[in-house]
């Protein structure tokens, strides 16, 4: 395949991307979710499978300050915990079918809240990043935040030609939602759109594609 | 490091021990503007020996005209501060660094609140510029010894408008850090300038109460400490220097002639760090730069404000 310019630069960066060691920094890391010691309240939030890390993080104990945890049962697999977290969570749990409904919930506790409340995510991708935007308003840094990566690997695809985001993109290269570009997925993240970058594939050769692959089940 | 030429243009004793220089350029051009919490490093020829101290710019950010600066006379210490107190005349000329800002404002911020003890009043001053001008919402809590000895408290509430608190302790009176700190709204940032017992009581309270590192700002303004003298060894330069008692390590080395970097001299920004090549364990870690497991390790100084109780000490410059 024959390229230039911006196209094959690209090419070239995901090329060594393959390379061992490798590692781009823009690239989001997550943990376990561990209660902070030093707090004067907790709120968790959670989706779907994310309900695990929940369980897990009572397993670990229960803390002295008052807890207050988000649920929402639909995340992308099919896993609901609402039922377990209601013997295990003994006050403060809200279940909500929907993810808005939850953001929303999350914006009115995040109102009356002050300094000493800490944050824990757990979900996809998609979701953990609808949280960090919906608590930067408040003047919360997307790193005092604490996140565990549950769910599905699908990614967030900021198109760079159209602005557009396609959500939950689970191949190497997809159809932009909004200008149907092709677009190569990198790993370049962007925290602030919470979404990876997502180029142009056949821009000089157009309909000339690699293979689309699922590798972000 | 490059210097700015400066003329002493005024000098204002504001209480017993703290004074005020105004500084303006040489040729009278304009200085290069800074953000609120900047400081310079002022160097003062003295007889035999060359003082470089750090201090906070106090002036309005957009006064590009002079630079102010206060000074609180220090009876033991190296010397620099009585330099200034009782050698510095106006007219004088002086070399100073371009402004440097290790103590800058959250822009993030939704609230800022300020905390000062004595004479850590002063990078407040052009941060309280800042803030006005972008209008923030902030809170100032000036804590001093007493009235008398407290400077800028009417400019300071002339400039605040019912933002200021002060705190005197010959009246008894303390801030309450835990009441403080524990009913701040989401985003807010606190700031702490002044002697170390307050700025570690501040940070501690902060970090109690959950506050995320990343909102906790301190500037420690610690002058080197006047220790015993001792002997350092430089491996590359091969030489080996005495470090008088009222002398840091790096003026030692500077009036060796042997060429060091820095940028603060305060222990905070972590230039001068150097290497250890060899001790007999007996570094004095005076810095807020290394953490505490490296200074356990003893593998690197600070020489702008460590300094060794050891016999042996062999730095890799």
């Amino acid at each position: 395949m024959v390229g230039s310019g911006a196209v094959l630069s690209v090419w070239l960066i995901e090329e060594i991307n393959m390379e061992r060691g490798y590692w781009i920094k823009s690239k989001p890391v997550y943990t376990s979710l561990k209660w902070h010691e030093k707090a004067t309240s907790h709120l968790v939030l959670a989706t779907g499978i994310g309900g695990m890390a929940v369980l897990k993080l009572f397993q670990q104990m229960h803390p002295t300050q008052p807890v207050k945890v988000l649920y929402g049962k639909y995340g992308q697999m099919d896993a609901d915990y609402s039922d377990t977290l209601k013997m295990v969570v003994p006050e403060g749990l809200h279940i909500h079918k929907f993810d808005d409904a939850l953001l929303t919930q999350f914006q009115l506790e995040l109102r009356d809240a002050q300094m000493g409340l800490r944050i824990y995510v757990a979900g996809s991708e998609g979701f953990i990043w609808d949280v960090v935007a919906a608590a930067k308003p408040f003047g919360i840094q997307e790193m005092e935040i604490m996140k565990e990566q549950a769910d599905t690997l699908a990614r967030s695809v900021y198109c760079v030609h159209c602005k557009t985001i396609s959500k939950y993109v689970t191949t190497n290269i997809t159809a932009c939602c909004g200008c149907e570009r092709m677009l190569f997925v990198r790993d370049h993240f962007s925290r602030n759109l919470g979404a990876y970058m997502g180029l142009m594939v056949d821009a000089e050769s157009p309909g000339e594609l690699p293979a689309i692959e699922e590798i972000y089940p | 490091m490059s210097t700015i030429n400066v003329k002493v243009a005024a000098i204002e004793a504001v209480t017993p021990l703290i004074k005020h220089f105004t500084l303006v350029h040489e040729d009278g051009s304009e200085l290069p503007s800074f953000s609120g919490g900047s400081h310079i490093v002022v160097t003062m020829d003295a007889e035999g020996r060359t003082y470089r101290n750090p201090y906070s710019l106090m002036g309005s950010p957009t006064d590009t005209q002079a630079y102010h600066i206060s000074v609180r006379r220090q009876e033991s210490s190296r010397g620099g501060s009585l330099f200034m107190h009782e050698h510095v005349h106006v007219g004088m000329r002086l070399k100073i660094t371009h402004p440097v800002n290790l103590f800058s404002l959250s822009k993030l911020a939704h609230k800022h609140i300020l905390i000062a003890g004595g004479i850590g009043i002063t990078p407040f001053m052009s941060q309280i510029e800042d803030l006005k001008r972008v209008g923030a919402d902030y809170e100032l809590h000036y804590a001093f010894r007493a009235y008398e000895q407290a400077a800028f408290v009417n400019e300071l509430e002339e400039m605040c408008e019912g933002h200021l608190h002060c705190y005197a302790d010959s009246q008894g009176e303390r801030i309450d850090l835990n009441a403080l700190l524990s009913q701040q709204p989401l985003g807010s940032h606190v700031y702490v300038c002044g002697p170390s017992p307050m700025v570690v009581a501040v940070l501690e309270t902060a970090r109690n109460l959950g506050w995320p590192e990343n909102n906790i700002h301190n500037e420690e303004f610690s002058s080197p400490p006047v220790g015993e003298p001792f002997k350092v060894q430089l491996a590359k330069s091969d030489i080996e220097i005495q470090v008088p008692a009222e002398m840091s390590m790096l003026e030692a080395i500077e009036a060796a002639g042997v060429k060091a970097d820095s940028l603060c001299r305060g222990g905070v920004c972590g230039r001068c760090e150097l290497t250890v090549l060899e001790t007999d364990g007996g570094i004095e870690h005076h810095d807020h730069y290394l953490s505490d497991s490296e200074k356990v390790s003893c593998r690197s100084i600070m020489p702008c404000v460590s300094r060794t109780k050891g016999k042996r000490l062999v730095l890799d410059l």
